[in-house]
Formats: structure tokens, sequence, C-alpha cells
């Protein structure tokens, strides 16, 4: 159960709104956001990149991965 | 064909084969509803007396007929109305389409008249939503929203329709329904864990959720049962996947779950879950919960995996799959002592004669049948009737589990009945609840729905008061509500008709009655304020601490 940060690179559509429902999922969930970056991904103008590290144990971070895969705009998360 | 936004979603759901909807007119849905009056003879609108019954009947539609429920609201107060319902939803995972009309994109963002962000305020409690503010996207919205309700796990999703997008005019491609997501594939090694576990039990346990129903999974999940010659208890949401008559059920396990099947969940070695989240009502204290016995958690959505409890073998997939191939790969077992015990079990209960809770319950199901769908409210005479009702079919039994939402019964009932063509629906509700939206009993009145309403009367807020029995010395704060209502008078003044009952007798006559009758009728059954639920397993408490009598 040891607390450990970890950061996540999300791929997700540019919609509107789509930001609010990723972190509407931390605030709900009750998980921790210690630092974002959101960007376009370069290659691919439909997409954004956010880059986040959060922190949690193990438990906790395969809750969050799973939570954020369910997000319909989510396109990818992957742990780097 | 070129089409207005508004026409656009008209003939998109009736694409999808919608032939009602529930909803509330209002001036950002008015194109909406001019659609609605022309295509008439294609989709019907059933008017209810506020959103919020509006939104609890199209769900009660969907989980009633295992098909999405629409509802439609004008923007502002008409959307936040919908809230309630929506969540209600939501924590049920039942198929919800809400779609709600906004003030035009130009004028949002500036506090417009009965403009709110309902996008934003739905987002936690939808599986996805959209704001639609060019009527070129409009009807790929729409198709994507049957979609995504209905794939998976399903859950309510809202569409947000600015008036713009409603009035403005593009090219309609016939709005085809998009095929559902398809669900991930059980893994081979899981499907073999598991078996594996199944084998070696001595005392295994069936935990049959919503998700079967949902699924459609409830023949094959009778058929792993009968392979493995193990018990089966239900979650609140499960109970109507099973037939009564089959031996092996045990009823409702958790917090207000039945003696048996509480016993057996406590002494499993292996609990099987199917369908579930492991609520917390369910579980009681986690940690004992999972002591002394191993868990294997089949389930449709990953992110349930070890979110409430952690389990020895998960297998993610469409439960119907899930179930043949685990079916498939099991030996067939015998636990003759053990499903003895559970029989032991069921002897050992005992009921109270008289006119209670659950004999009023039992008089009612003498005049039901199979089919009859069954709605609740919330508290105890939602709990009694998940205790005492003796259900048969799937989809039969809609009540508010996840959310608790009082006020659900009336619209749900009205919502199932339209759904099944107008059939005959029993609502057990209690004097709290009803009065939250009994206003819909008008709308029952309005559309000839033969729906009867059982109002469990006891004059109180049976459930907060019982946990101030126990837990706060009796000190009835704000629970005992003295209300004089007559409900008899009621009902008439609606235009249906009402009865009271202080006795079996007179209750019997008043259900010969309303069952010979095709329209609404309400019963007053007046009950004891002091009638508890037992068992209780004490919030945060373990299967170990249930009171089973006082
Ligand atoms: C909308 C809403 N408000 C409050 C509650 C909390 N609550 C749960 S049960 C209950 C009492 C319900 O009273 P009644 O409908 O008369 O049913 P009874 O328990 O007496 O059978 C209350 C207030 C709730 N579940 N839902
Ligand atoms: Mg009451």
């Amino acid at each position: 159960m040891e607390i450990q940060n970890f950061t996540l690179s999300i791929i997700v559509t540019n919609k509107a709104g789509v930001l609010s429902r990723v972190i509407g999922l931390f605030s709900k969930r009750g998980y921790n956001i210690d630092t974002l970056y959101v960007g376009p991904k370069v290659e691919d103008p439909r997409h954004s990149r956010i880059i986040m590290t959060s922190s949690g144990d193990d438990a906790t971070r395969e809750q969050i991965i799973k939570q954020l895969r369910k997000i319909f705009d989510v396109q990818e998360v992957k742990l780097i | 064909m070129r089409l207005c936004g508004a026409a656009i979603t008209i003939e998109t759901l009736i694409a999808h084969n919608v032939s009602d909807v529930f909803g509330y007119p209002g001036g950002q849905v008015l194109n909406i509803y001019d659609e609605l009056y022309k295509r008439s003879d294609k989709i019907r609108h059933i008017l209810s007396c506020h959103e919020q019954g509006a939104a609890h009947a199209a769900d009660g539609y969907a989980r009633s007929a295992g098909i999405p429920g629409v509802v439609i609201a004008t923007s502002g107060p008409g959307a936040t109305n919908l809230v309630t319902g929506i969540a209600t939803a939501y924590l049920d995972s039942s198929p919800l389409i809400a779609i709600t009309g906004n003030v035009s994109s130009t004028l949002i963002g500036k506090d417009s008249f009965q403009e709110v962000d309902i996008a934003g305020i739905t987002m936690p409690v939808t599986k996805h939503n959209y704001i639609v503010k060019r009527v070129e996207d409009l009807e790929d919205v729409l198709c994507e929203a049957f979609q995504i309700a209905v794939s998976g796990r399903p859950g309510p999703v809202l569409i947000d329709i600015t008036k713009d997008a409603q009035t403005g005019e593009t090219e309609f491609r016939g709005g085809l329904p998009k095929p559902a997501f398809a669900a991930a594939s059980p893994k081979a090694d899981a499907i073999r864990a598991a078996a594996a576990l199944i084998e070696k039990s001595e005392k295994p346990y069936i935990y049959c959720g919503g998700g079967v129903i949902a699924s459609g999974a409830g023949a094959l999940l009778a058929d792993f049962a009968n392979k493995i010659d193990a018990p089966v208890g239900f979650s609140m949401m499960g109970l109507s996947a099973m037939d009564y008559k089959n031996p092996r059920k045990l009823g409702m396990t958790g917090m207000h779950g039945t003696y048996p099947a509480i016993k057996m969940n406590e002494q499993a070695d292996l609990i099987i879950a199917v369908g579930v989240r492991f609520s917390d009502r369910a579980t009681g204290n986690k940690e004992a919960y999972q002591k002394n016995t191993k868990i294997v958690h089949i389930d449709v959505d990953d992110a349930e995996i070890n979110k409430n409890i952690n389990c020895d073998v998960d297998i993610v997939g469409n439960l119907n799959v899930s179930l043949s191939e685990l079916i498939k790969a099991v030996k067939e077992c015998k636990h003759g002592d053990w499903n003895g015990l559970a029989e032991q079990f069921k002897r050992e209960v005992t009921f109270a004669e008289g006119f209670n809770p659950r004999s009023i319950i039992r008089e009612v199901r003498k005049h039901t049948d199979a089919d009859t769908i069954i709605a609740t409210d919330v508290g105890q005479h939602q709990m009694w009737t998940a205790q005492y009702y003796e259900f048969s079919n799937p989809r039969t039994f809609l009540t508010s589990g996840g959310l608790g939402t009082m006020g659900f019964g009336m619209g749900a009932a009205i919502g199932a009945s339209i759904a099944h063509g107008g059939a005959r629906t029993v609502l057990f509700t209690g004097d709290g609840s009803f009065h939250m939206n009994l206003n819909e009993f008008a709308t029952a009145v309005r559309y000839n729905l033969p729906i009867v309403v059982i109002v469990m009367n006891n004059n109180v807020l049976g459930m907060v008061r019982q946990w101030q029995t126990l837990f706060y010395e009796k000190r009835y704060s704000q629970t005992e509500m003295d209300r004089v209502t007559d409900y008899v008078k009621l009902a008439e003044a609606f235009g249906g008709t009402g009865y009271k009952a202080e006795t079996l007798d007179e209750l019997q006559k008043s259900l010969e009655a309303a069952f010979a009758s095709d329209a609404p009728v309400i019963i007053d059954c007046v009950i004891g304020r002091d009638e508890m639920v037992l068992p209780m397993i004490p919030a945060g408490g373990s299967y170990a601490e249930a009171i089973y009598s006082l």
C-alpha cells in the first residue's frame, strides 16, 4: 500500500469538454493530480496529449488507468 | 434529404425503433416538440407532471424492456429537473437517453434566460454527454449516443442541443443505428484458473448481480449453478435474474439480506461474483468480507475488478461468453452437505402473522403473475419487497439500488407499463417516498395505465427512523411526519380510485377491485410505525454482526 508517484500519457480526442472529463474523474474519485500538461499531438491535430503526474498506491494507480480508459474521448492511456 | 435539426432528432429516434418518449416541453425544445407533433403517428410522447418523473419513467422503460428509454426536457430548470433521474440511471447502469434543448450557440455563456451548463452538471453522472452546436454534427452524435448507452455496461447519455442546431438544416442520412462496441473476450487462462478454484472449493457460493439481467444471462447462470451445485445469493439489482422456485435461490444478500443468503455468504470458501460491483451495502466490512474466502469476479467492466474487493481471479468480458466458457471448462461438482445447510437455514426462518409488511406483499403476490412488473420507492418498504416478493422473471423488479432515490417508483411504474403496451404494474411505495412524486399519479390516470400503488403507510420515514431506533437512542429527529393525507380522496382527486386497508380482509377486497379495474388505483395500507427491516448488518459491520431479531 506504498504511495508512489507515476506519470501518465493520455491521448484524447480534441473535443470540447474532454479536459474537464479527465480532471472531473480525478476529483469525483478522489485521486491526486500533482502536475498537468496539455498540448496538441503534433503529428495528429485531431488528438491532444495530456501528461499528468499523480500519486497513489498500486491499487489506486490501476484504478486510475482503468477509469480513464472508460472515458469515451480518451483514446489511449500509458504509464511512462 | 435536407432536414432541420429538430426533425433529424425525431427521425433518428424513429430509425432507432423508439416508439415512446417521455418529457416536458419548453422554449428551447419547441422545435423538437413541433416535429413530435408532426410524427405522432410513429412516435408517442408521454407528458409527465415534472421532468424528474419523466426521467424515472424513461429509466423504468429501459430497465423493464432492456432497450434505451428516451426523455426530453427544455433548457434550464427542465434540464436540472432531470439530474436526479439521470444519476439514478447511472448508478444502476440503465441505458437512458436524455435530450435537452439549450439556448442558441450565440447566447451560450451569457447567462441567457434559462441557460445552464447541463453537460457540465451531468458529466459525473453520465456515461458520456454532448453539447451539439452545429446541426451537421447532430445525426452522428445521436447515433453514437445510443451506441454508447447500450454497449458493454449500459448507462445514461445526455445530448444538449442548442436552438440553432435544431433550426438549422443539413443533409439527413437516415439515422441508422451503429452496432454496439464489442466487449473484450474473456481470457482462456482466467477461465482455467476460475475452473480450478471452483473444482477445489467445498463451499462455493454464487453472487448474482444486475449485470446478469442487463446481459440476459439468467438462464446461463442457472445452468452454471447446476453444474457446480452451488447456492445463489443476489444483490438487490440482480434479484429477478432467477425464478424464486429454483431451490438454489437464497434471496438478497447484504445489509438487509435474507437469513439463508447472509449465512451462506458468510460461510462460503469461494464467492463467484457475476455482474456485481460489490457495493458497500452488499459487502459490509470489506476486510471481513474477503477474509476467509476466495473470490472470482466476472464482469464486463474491467474497472470494477479490484475496485471495492480484491479478487483471486477475474474474468472480464460479456457475461454470456464468460459463463458459457466457464460452464464448458469446469467439471461437474457435487455439494450435498453444503446445499443441505442452505435448506436448513431456510427452514429456520419464521414470520409473524397478521397485517404486516410481509403478509401485505404475499397477499399482493396472489394477484400478480410471473410477468407482472414490480416497482418500488426507497426505504423499508423497498427492502421488504426485495425480501418477501417472489420474483420469477428478469426485468420484473424495478428499484433504485445505487442512488436510493425516493420518488423513483411512480415514474418507473409508468415507464414500465408504457413499455409493455399499458400492462398492469404494481408499485410498492412508502408514505414518505410517495409524497415526493405522487404528482405522476395524474400521469398514470391521463394515460389510463393500470398501475396499483400499494402505500405501506407507517406515517414515518421508516428506514431512517429505524436507524434512529437502533443507533441514535430513539431520538426521532424529523422522521415522524404525522401527515393526514387521505389517500382515497387523493386518488379520486386525480381521477383514479383509492382504497384503505387495515386488515388482510380489507386488503384482499381492495386488491380484487384494483386488479379488476383498468385504471390506476392507490391502496393505503396502514401498518405500525415500529415495524423493522431485519436482518440488518449495521453500516460498515461484518456479516457476523448481522442483527436477526430484537
Ligand atoms: C430523495 C431522497 N431523500 C432522502 C433519502 C433518505 N431516506 C432513505 S429511506 C428514507 C425514508 C423513506 O420513507 P418512506 O418512503 O415512508 O419509506 P419507509 O421506510 O417508511 O417504508 C429516507 C428519508 C433518500 N433515500 N432519497
Ligand atoms: Mg414510511
